[in-house]
């Protein structure tokens, strides 16, 4: 099924953007998610990744007012859509099943 | 919470590649994390980290597509610029005529000059193995110290170079060993020609276009010469003469001709019309085992052809080397050789003796670098001021046009769209100029050409080169001076300007005040420079050069009989009612060939050696020329072969201060000066007595200071007779030669008659200092006009800008002077500014050119004040006139509509 097509790095900025629900912008999304997975994110990967996230439809976005901090530069709030949610489930359900159909005896190794 | 500047040039990049739509808040994290950055880690790592994280975003998908920002298409743009441009420049008649005729006389100028300088810089290039052509230089030093460089070198350098030294592909030699008539013997008729003497490899290191013949073989066979097409018009009538025969008058076989040469280009150093065979002479045995010997004399112009990439300094030495291993010298003398590249003989010649001649033969035509570079810059200069000009009156304007540029803002032309705008207006402007500038150039340059006695014509004879040069600067010029208009006229926010705001002073006006000053400093001194240039020619056309030298007839010898026989053609002259006096002498002064130099010294004195130039003349040479004996006697009768006169430099160097038959002692050969004796004792040497002092008389150009010379009896050892001077009587001058052509024809019938007059002779030393003059004089003229129209322009402007004011003035009861003086002193003030800028300038500049003249007059102040005076006498009558129609003007017109 090729409805939902979400890469790892996708998957992750599409979760931490509902994460910090209404206060997901550039900068906190790259913090929760450094923070959290404890990797490294640039602005540039992740302007990509929120762009194109936003094309698909799965995110959309909402400017903010400036402030002084970023010295009246906008902020640029993203949330993630019903069709994102879907989207995250369908990925989620998914794993769920593979997991599922994993044999004990492949866990148990090593 | 004053925070840290991040580096602006990595975020004008991110702006620069981003899509407009992301930019904003890319930007707005990317500084938030800055901040944060730089308070945990200073700001030098902060920076670094946001270079690298802009770096990361330059990718796909934040990277804006190219075309993004072009939204309307530039045809129609372009178009509509033209269109605007065209529409503007009619709109403003006055303006654009001003602009447009001082943009053309500033070409004019600037392309009449730029013709000159090309051809004077493009000498010899028409080889197209000029680069690697090189001529032979000898530096010799005497015993005495004495240092001569002289362009010659003896035949075995040329022998040897091309066969020990693998980096010279060639070398070919020289000789012009003097003048004699060349005649068809089939229809004899006299033409006298310098001959020039070449090995056969000339045509090979040079490529004289041929119009006939063989290239290779046409200089190999003895008695082979190659002749122009000129020459063969001259003597045939017609150029398809390959093959026949002609005869020298000093040889005893018939020469053939094997190769008809075209006519040297104008920029060619080479001047011969005919090349005779090096093997004529050489079938000499005799000649030819001296030749062989002949290591260090100067008896050859020696061009050497090197190998492509080959250092000429590193073959120089080696000749040197060479030189001194084989050649026999006097001790003490020593001899080294540099190589001159052929692109350098015209200009870079200075110091250097044309040698390997005959002194009868004419030296190679040197051009003079000093005014090459003066007329190079102010070629420049003059397009300068006409550029300057161009801006300023196009600035001056703006602010009736900063409606028109504010609406165009506000309807959404962006800075880029009105710089375009600016910049088509400049080109049209340019163009049209240029068109006028190549029509007027076409009209002027037949007068031109005879004026500085070249052959251009406008598009053959400088080639694509020169035109792509002046296209490129004229269009270079254009967007300079355009686009300074450019860049400050968009650069105005569209607020201000529809609110109506007035451009005032600001950095705008001080520049356009600036060009204006710079303007009149360039013209002021070029008005000095004429000036100075002027009284300097005057000088030296004018000064007494301590010998008569008006309504002087001056008769070549050329053939033997008028030298052998001259006492009786001389008898004969004198018989002649409108002479008054005749005299024979082997020079004359203000000679035109070269004069010979002997070494000589006073005997019982000491050792060393002098130097001094020599005339021989007989005892009516002094009454003939009007030259004032100080002490001593004149010549008086033929035992005083041995006598000599001297001048005051002369006895100075000798120390001799009264005459007591004093001798002196002139060796044969010293090096550098031999003679050839005609005793019958080889060995001895000249031993004249001193017998009269003259008064010192400028027998050479005013260039030069008076050298020692000596004046040897008309039968001397050193030089015969060669010159016939002939002092006559104002009337009836034609009638007159011809009575003296008739006695030389009755003396010998093949005599070709070849006179001048000495003024005319003397005037040519100056020709080019005159042609100097004029040509700067024209170009004085033209930029102080290009700078008025300039200054017409700016006050026609300051005076409409100034109209209500004026009539505020008249109506509070101003006169006329107060308003002329009103409006005139402005620009008064920048034209004695700029004097003061000038003044200097042309002092150091006119003190630096008269350096070349040992003679010459002094720059005085009132040069100055006259110059001042002009420059500000024309500014004030340009401007005055604007002034006077403001002040005239009934003020009720400019004040009843507000």
């Amino acid at each position: 099924m090729k409805r939902f097509q979400l890469g790892e790095f996708e998957e992750i900025v599409l979760l931490t953007v509902g994460v910090l629900h209404g206060n997901a912008y550039g900068v906190t999304i790259k913090d929760e998610i450094e923070q959290r997975l404890k990797r490294e994110v640039t602005v540039g990967s992740l302007q990509v990744t929120l762009r194109r996230l936003e094309s698909k439809g799965f995110l959309n976005s909402t400017p903010g007012d400036s402030t002084e901090s970023r010295r009246g530069r906008p902020k640029l709030f993203f949330e993630v859509t019903a069709y994102g949610k879907r989207a995250l489930d369908y990925c989620k359900e998914s794993r769920d099943e593979l997991w599922k159909a994993l044999p004990q005896l492949v866990l148990n190794l090593k | 919470m004053k925070s840290a500047e991040p580096p602006r040039f990595i975020l004008r990049f991110l702006e620069w590649f981003c899509k407009p739509e992301y930019h904003a808040d890319i930007e707005g994290d990317l500084l938030e994390i800055y901040d944060r950055r730089v308070a945990a880690w200073g700001r030098a790592r902060a920076n670094l980290h946001l270079c690298k994280d802009v770096l990361f975003l330059f990718r796909p998908g934040i990277i804006r597509s190219a075309s993004i920002h072009q939204p309307i298409p530039s045809n129609g743009m372009i178009r509509n610029y033209f269109m605007m441009g065209w529409r503007n420049l009619r709109k403003n008649k006055l303006y654009s005529t001003l602009n447009v005729l001082g943009l053309t006389f500033g070409m004019v100028c600037f392309l009449l000059i730029g013709l000159y300088v090309y051809d004077e810089l493009n000498f010899d290039t028409q080889h197209s193995k000029a680069e690697r052509i090189y001529r032979v230089i000898t530096h010799e030093k005497s015993p005495n110290n004495e240092a001569a460089t002289v362009a010659a070198a003896g035949y075995m350098v040329a022998e040897e170079t091309k066969q020990k030294f693998p980096n010279v592909e060639q070398t070919t030699r020289m000789q012009r060993i003097g003048r004699a008539n060349l005649v068809d013997p089939e229809n004899p008729v006299n033409v006298q020609e310098a001959i020039t003497v070449a090995d056969q490899y000339l045509l090979e290191v040079f490529d004289f276009p041929l119009l006939e013949g063989d290239r290779r073989t046409a200089l190999k066979e003895p008695n082979s010469i190659v002749i122009t097409e000129d020459l063969a018009m001259r003597i045939f009538g017609r150029t398809d003469v390959i093959n026949k025969n002609l005869q020298f008058s000093h040889m005893d076989n018939p020469v053939k001709i094997t190769a008809i040469l075209k006519n040297h280009p104008q920029n060619s150093s080479f001047t011969f019309t005919s090349v005779l065979s090096e093997s004529t002479r050489y079938s000499n045995e005799e000649f030819m085992r001296d030749a062989l010997s002949d290591w260090a004399s100067q008896n050859y112009t020696v061009y050497a052809l090197l190998k492509p990439g080959v250092n000429a300094d590193s073959v120089s030495s080696r000749i040197t080397g060479l030189v001194q291993a084989n050649a026999s010298l006097e001790p003490g003398t020593k001899l080294s050789y540099s190589l001159q590249p052929l692109k350098d003989v015209h200009l870079k010649s200075e110091g250097i003796i044309d040698g390997a001649r005959n002194s009868n033969v004419d030296p190679i035509p040197q051009g003079n670098p000093v005014y090459v570079t003066v007329f190079l810059f102010t070629a420049i200069l003059v397009l300068l001021i006409a550029g300057i000009n161009y801006s300023n009156l196009t600035t001056a304007r703006a602010s009736s046009r900063l409606k028109e540029i504010g609406v165009r803002k506000v309807i959404g032309a962006v800075r880029s769209n009105l710089i375009w705008q600016f910049l088509v207006e400049s080109f049209i402007t340019m163009v049209i100029a240029f068109g006028f500038a190549v029509l007027i150039v076409a009209l002027l340059l037949p007068s031109f050409n005879e004026f500085v006695n070249k052959k251009f014509s406008l598009f053959s004879s400088v080639g694509l080169g020169f035109w792509a040069a002046a296209a490129g600067l004229i269009i270079a010029m254009g967007l300079l001076s355009g686009g300074y208009v450019a860049l400050l006229l968009s650069y105005f926010k569209p607020v201000s300007l529809l609110k109506g705001l007035v451009l005032k002073s600001g950095s705008d006006f001080s520049v356009r005040k600036a060009l204006v000053v710079l303007q009149f400093t360039i013209s002021t001194v070029m008005i000095i420079g004429t000036i100075v240039l002027f009284r300097q020619v005057r000088f030296l056309n004018e000064s007494n050069l301590g010998f008569n030298k008006d309504l002087m007839v001056v008769i070549d010898v050329n053939v033997l009989k008028a030298r052998s026989n001259f006492d009786w053609v001389k008898n004969e002259m004198s018989k002649i009612a409108a002479v008054e006096q005749v005299s024979v002498t082997s020079h004359v002064p203000g000679d035109w060939k070269t004069l010979v130099r002997v070494k000589l010294k006073k005997d019982g004195g000491s050792n060393q050696l002098h130097t001094a130039y020599v005339i021989g003349a007989d005892k009516d040479f002094l009454a003939t020329y009007g030259i004032e004996l100080l002490k001593g006697r004149n010549f008086s009768n033929e035992n005083d072969t041995s006598a000599i006169l001297i001048n005051e430099a002369a006895a100075k160097i000798l120390g001799i201060t009264h005459i007591s038959n004093e001798a002196v002692n002139i060796p044969q050969s010293a090096r550098g000066s031999s003679f050839a004796p005609v005793y019958d004792d080889i060995n001895a040497s000249f031993k004249p007595r001193v017998v009269g002092i003259v008064k010192d008389f400028h027998f050479q150009s005013l260039r030069a200071k008076i050298e020692p010379l000596i004046i040897a009896y008309h039968d001397n050892p050193i030089y015969p007779i060669d010159y016939y001077s002939v002092k006559i009587q104002p009337q009836n001058i034609q009638a007159t030669l011809e009575k003296l052509k008739a006695v030389m024809l009755a003396n010998d019938e093949r005599e070709p008659f070849e006179y001048h007059f000495l003024d005319e002779q003397l005037a040519r030393f100056y020709m080019e200092d005159q042609r100097s003059q004029t040509i700067l004089g024209w170009v004085a003229l033209a930029s102080v006009v290009i700078a008025c129209l300039g200054l017409f322009g700016l006050a026609t402007y300051s005076a409409q800008q100034r109209l209500k004011e004026i009539g505020v003035r008249k109506v509070l009861g101003a006169n006329l002077l107060s308003i002329m003086a009103l409006l005139s002193k402005d620009f008064v003030k920048l034209v004695l500014i700029a004097c003061c800028f000038a003044f200097p300038v042309a002092w150091f500049g006119a003190n630096w050119w008269l350096r070349e003249y040992a003679y010459h007059i002094g720059v005085e102040w009132w040069i100055f004040a006259l110059a001042g005076v002009i420059t500000t006498g024309i500014a004030l009558l340009t401007v005055s006139y604007q002034a006077i129609k403001a002040a005239l003007m009934t003020p009720v017109k400019t004040l009843r509509s507000e």
